[in-house]
């Protein structure tokens, strides 16, 4: 106890959660408390040799347990939705609040006239009660409908198996050449991702990037393509059209393990590189050096099929489906350096806790979206379209728990406005968040260094392991597990579905199929490895339908029996319209989400976001790297007063923020008002057609400075063949522009003036 | 040759993710100045200076990583780029010779082979056996002299303590000791910080250093020996350079007060609050 820093500290092997990668940890713990935290050195994705890494945001769980923001007890609403206004209350009012308002909306329109938004640890125990109260609208993941939908729709489709969704089994560790579109690996921490990524490159892989702004992974890439945002798939095509041509495509794979060639050969025969150049404002020489390097590498190569990829709404599956087959045509699958496959983990059975699979409505949300299954849940932006009108069925109760759903889902004005029309809605939160601030009660959660939870199996490379989170620390105030709170809300709206008390009953049943205990997994530092099986295996690979053998389908007759193309084709994205830049988004390595920016160290090493502006559009309107500048979009939203950043890293026709930031709590006392947030200005949004995610990068802004609106001018401009995204008349926008064109030949005439005197 | 830790930042691998100067922190209780939220957006040198000011205080950080770029190099190329940093543990610690404090002799046991030295030291020293720039925070007197000589913003006042003393990185001495590595390699998620001793001639540091990749940050007008190298792309370290070579005798200015042993009544007048 009397050594200086964290030696001689009391170590707790546990699982991370300060994002969902999980990485196995070491919670170390001195008179009480957490002092630091460092990777199981045992794992063999974070721990390796004598490092044990987590990254800043793993650094800093000590400062999400410690945040004096921390919601610790019960609370129940005083004033108006979104004022933030709160009592006190004890347990047992609030959960007793919390089921009669759920029952009495079950009972008046029916079980789906409740919805729960979740993600994460927390959300399961939940879920459940969820699934109890008979509700479809269950598990409405912003994971996936705001984020993974379309990757894991087209891989889904087109491989058997998730080959990047929450996971990501790129084997870029042994890779001869990587591909990222869009993907900013390194600003998107995933350790064990970072790691094999680096290992790849510092091994000699190439690397090219493909991303309308200079990335950090495009900042070690031997060829970046600064694209037009929107035309990925034009890119991909012509590059697959090129692979074909000049015969750089693996025949062996293609004959063996892929089926429909010929109708992707055909479909592409047009996609010349010249007319992806002109499509994507890209140089053809670059593009065509690019597509040799990586086919050079075959079948070494890893074509990074994206993770975040609900981008434009149409089109988007279209873009993972052709990453699918240019990965596929290089035989880059079950290979060492390209996609691989998972191991197969068997965990036991889940005796004490009851299975129950509500039954779907007559008119399911999600009906229109062919492709939303397997997945349970419905389009989050169905359930706030219904919310708000009632059809086809009215939903009256939201519960939240491990989301933030107004920095999440696009256009949270319209959420806000679903929100006021509810009879019920609360949430189960560690900080006071913009969704919590908008509840009736909320729930105290415990931070994962505070609780048992459950089994968590990586089945990835070099190696797997099976680990368990177990608390460091005892919960502070009232704060209550999730297994206990889904009990007593179970008991409360009369029934059960867990049959024990203890987390430690539930891992232990899932360790059984590993023929472990929790005792045994302590014993071995808190993790066990397991081998490995069959990442490179084709032949003995089983997918997702329970078929053995690697069947790649270049063209997907599912997609064609509901009458999508069966092969990708591009589908171009609206061009911003006149004098408004695309607002693109991305992340920071120190934030998750807009879940951190409250932490005290996160919050030191990064407390604002920075709006990216190209240097040369800069430059014409008068904007210096850290101006303070306003973005509006084009329905006149206007964001918080956030610094520019000038480079000429960004292309002209985009403004990029980090998401995350420009928090609307005030109750947040860090993250209040620092920087600008990117969802509030995603007003508009495309739904995709497949399964009903909802479009990220069809919002637009521009600039407001000292009070001025400035115009964007178009450096690059549009070929004929993308359309332009039209302001409604009469929007807010719309008539801004009038005005502000009007108001601009004004101030002309008085500057003339002005200069005159 | 005579032990010298030191260690080799690989810019190529670094990706900017900054767990190396959140672990520190952790690791070494550094605590949060929100005056100086931001630090990592720091651009360059002169800026850099500013931040610690000469009386001390300002941000606390042992370790950081602020980020450069993208822009444009002299070749016309786009770079982006970090520069992480720590103490350099000088050849020449200037912090050493501004500290005001009073040597006393002090016996060292070197942790690997028990061999013993005296050394008068004053209450900042480069330790005799391994070459790490140590505080003995028994004696600092929290002046603040070492702080603003620093030419690399290395050091720190810690005012929120009772009695306001120096810090700085101390290359893990104390974990080393216990058989750990440093707390920022320990945890860099890209393996882009390699240490090592100097004297030994088989160490991945002497190698590189050997074989001239990895640099250091220094600059015609401060050279003081610093031993932590960058190694990376020619782009990437033109744009470290450009920004963070130092190009201040920050020192020289120093030692006239630490004469007048301002630094002393410095200290008594900060400690006045806390009487009332």
């Amino acid at each position: 106890q009397d050594l200086p820093g964290s030696l001689g500290a009391k170590e707790v092997p546990s699982v991370c959660e300060m994002c969902f990668w999980r990485c196995p940890i070491v919670a170390k713990v001195k008179g009480g408390k957490v002092v630091k935290i460092e990777g199981n050195p045992k794992s063999p994705t974070n721990g390796r040799g004598d490092k044990a890494r987590v990254c800043a945001r793993g650094n800093s769980g000590i400062k999400l347990l410690y945040d004096p923001d921390r919601v610790l007890h019960p609370l129940k609403r005083v004033g108006e939705r979104g004022e933030g206004k709160f009592v006190k209350i004890s347990w047992d009012e609030a959960l007793d609040e919390v089921a009669e308002n759920l029952k009495r909306v079950r009972d008046k329109y029916g079980p789906h006239a409740i919805a729960y938004f979740d993600h994460g640890a927390s959300a399961e125990a939940l879920r459940e009660v969820f699934k109890g109260l008979g509700t479809e609208n269950y598990s409405n993941e912003p994971a996936f409908f705001q984020c993974v939908g379309p990757v894991a729709v087209a891989y889904i489709n087109a491989m058997g198996y998730l080959a990047s969704g929450t996971m990501q089994y790129t084997d870029m560790a042994n890779a001869k050449a990587i591909l990222l579109v869009g993907s900013h690996v390194g600003e998107n921490v995933h350790v064990s991702h970072v790691m094999d990524f680096v290992e790849g490159l510092s091994k000699g892989a190439k690397l090219v990037v493909v991303d309308p702004r200079f990335s950090v992974a495009a900042a070690k890439a031997d060829i970046w393509l600064p694209i037009r945002p929107g035309t990925d798939t034009a890119l991909l095509l012509a590059w697959i059209n090129y692979v074909i041509e000049h015969g750089l495509y693996d025949r062996e794979f293609v004959s063996k393990y892929c089926e429909g060639f010929e109708a992707v050969k055909k479909a592409v025969k047009d996609w010349t590189l010249e007319r992806a150049a002109r499509i994507c404002d890209l140089p053809k020489d670059k593009m065509e050096e690019a597509i040799k390097i990586l086919a050079s590498a075959r079948p070494h190569v890893c074509i990074h099929p994206g993770r975040h990829s609900t981008w434009y709404g149409k089109g988007d599956v279209y873009r993972h489906q052709a990453l699918a087959v240019l990965a596929a045509l290089f035989g880059g699958i079950g290979t060492p350096g390209g996609l691989y496959f998972p191991t197969h983990i068997p965990l036991g059975h889940l005796g004490r806790v009851k299975e129950i699979n509500p039954q779907p409505s007559a008119t399911p949300l999600k009906e229109k979206y062919p492709f939303s299954g397997p997945f349970p849940g419905s389009p989050t932006n169905e359930i706030i379209q219904a919310t708000l009108t009632g059809k086809p069925y009215p939903i009256k109760a939201w519960g939240v728990c491990g989301v933030n759903i107004l920095q999440t889902i696009p256009n949270p004005y319209q959420t806000m406005e679903a929100i006021k029309k509810l009879d019920f809605i609360f949430s189960f939160e560690i900080l006071p968040t913009e969704t919590a601030i908008w509840s009736d009660i909320v729930l105290p959660d415990t931070v994962y260094l505070e609780r048992y939870d459950d089994v968590y199996v990586y089945d990835g490379l070099p190696q797997c392991y099976v680990t368990a989170r177990q608390p460091a620390v005892e919960p502070l105030g009232e704060a209550k597990s999730p297994l206990w709170v889904a009990k007593e809300l179970a008991r409360r709206l009369g029934f059960e579905i867990f049959f024990t008390e203890s987390e430690l009953d539930i891992i232990n049943d899932k360790l059984r199929g590993l023929n472990l205990t929790f005792e045994e997994l302590q014993k071995e530092g808190g993790l066990v490895v397991l081998p490995a099986k069959g990442a490179y295996d084709r032949e003995n690979f089983k997918n997702l339908f329970g078929e053995k053998g690697l069947k790649v389908k270049l063209a997907i007759e599912d997609f064609e029996d509901e009458d999508f193309s069966p092969v990708p084709v591009f589908e171009p994205t609206p061009a911003p319209p006149k004098g408004f830049a695309r607002l693109i988004y991305g992340r920071v390595p120190v934030h998750t989400f807009s879940r951190t920016m409250n932490n005290e160290w996160l919050h030191h090493e990064w407390p604002e976001n920075h709006a990216w502006i190209n240097d040369e559009v800069a430059t014409k309107l008068g904007i210096r790297d850290g101006d303070e500048i306003v973005l509006e979009n084009q329905d006149g939203k206007r964001s918080f007063p956030v610094k520019a950043k000038v480079t000429p890293g960004i292309r002209p026709d985009c403004i990029y923020l980090p998401h995350g930031f420009g928090s609307r709590s005030p109750k947040l006392s860090r993250a209040y008002k620092k920087g600008a947030s990117d969802q509030f200005l995603i007003t508009h949004y495309v739904q995709d057609p497949f399964m009903g995610s909802s479009s990220h990068r069809t919002s637009f802004v521009r600039i407001v400075k000292d009070g001025k609106v400035l115009d964007i001018p178009e450096l690059r401009p549009v070929p004929p063949e993308i359309p332009r995204f039209e302001l409604a008349a009469g929007s807010a926008a719309g008539c801004r522009i009038e005005k502000h064109l009007k108001h601009k030949k004004r101030r002309h005439k008085k500057t003339h003036a002005i200069e005159g005197c | 040759m005579r032990h010298q830790w030191a260690m080799v930042i690989d810019l190529d691998r670094c990706v900017g993710c900054h767990a190396c100067a959140v672990a520190c922190r952790a690791e070494w209780q550094v605590p949060v100045n929100h005056d100086y939220d931001g630090y990592s957006f720091i651009k360059d040198y002169d800026q850099w200076l500013e931040v610690v000011s000469p009386e001390g205080g300002g941000d606390y950080r042992r370790n950081w990583v602020l980020r450069l770029g993208p822009e444009r190099t002299s070749k016309g190329e786009i770079a982006f780029t970090f520069f992480p940093g720590l103490c350099n543990h000088c050849d020449q610690p200037v912090c050493v010779d501004v500290c005001p404090v009073d040597p006393e002799e002090r016996e060292f046991v070197d942790f690997k082979t028990g061999k013993k030295t005296t050394m008068q030291i004053k209450a900042t020293y480069k330790e005799p056996f391994y070459g790490a720039v140590l505080i003995d925070k028994e004696r600092c007197i929290g002046c603040g002299n070492c702080v603003a000589a620093c030419p690399y913003r290395a050091r720190y006042l810690n005012d929120t303590l009772d009695e306001p003393k120096a810090d700085k990185c101390t290359f893990c001495y104390e974990r080393i000791v216990h058989g750990e590595i440093p707390a920022c390699v320990k945890t860099c998620i890209a393996d882009a910080r390699i240490f090592g001793d100097l004297a030994d001639p088989n160490s991945e540091v002497s190698k590189l250093v050997r074989s001239g990749k990895a640099r250091r940050l220094e600059s015609e007008m401060v050279k003081i020996g610093p031993n932590v190298y960058f190694m990376g792309k020619e782009k990437n370290l033109e744009l470290l350079f450009k920004h963070f070579a130092p190009r201040k005798r920050t020192w020289e200015e120093v030692e006239v007060r630490a004469r007048t042993r301002r630094g002393v009544l410095k200290m008594a007048l900060r400690k006045l609050p806390h009487l009332g």
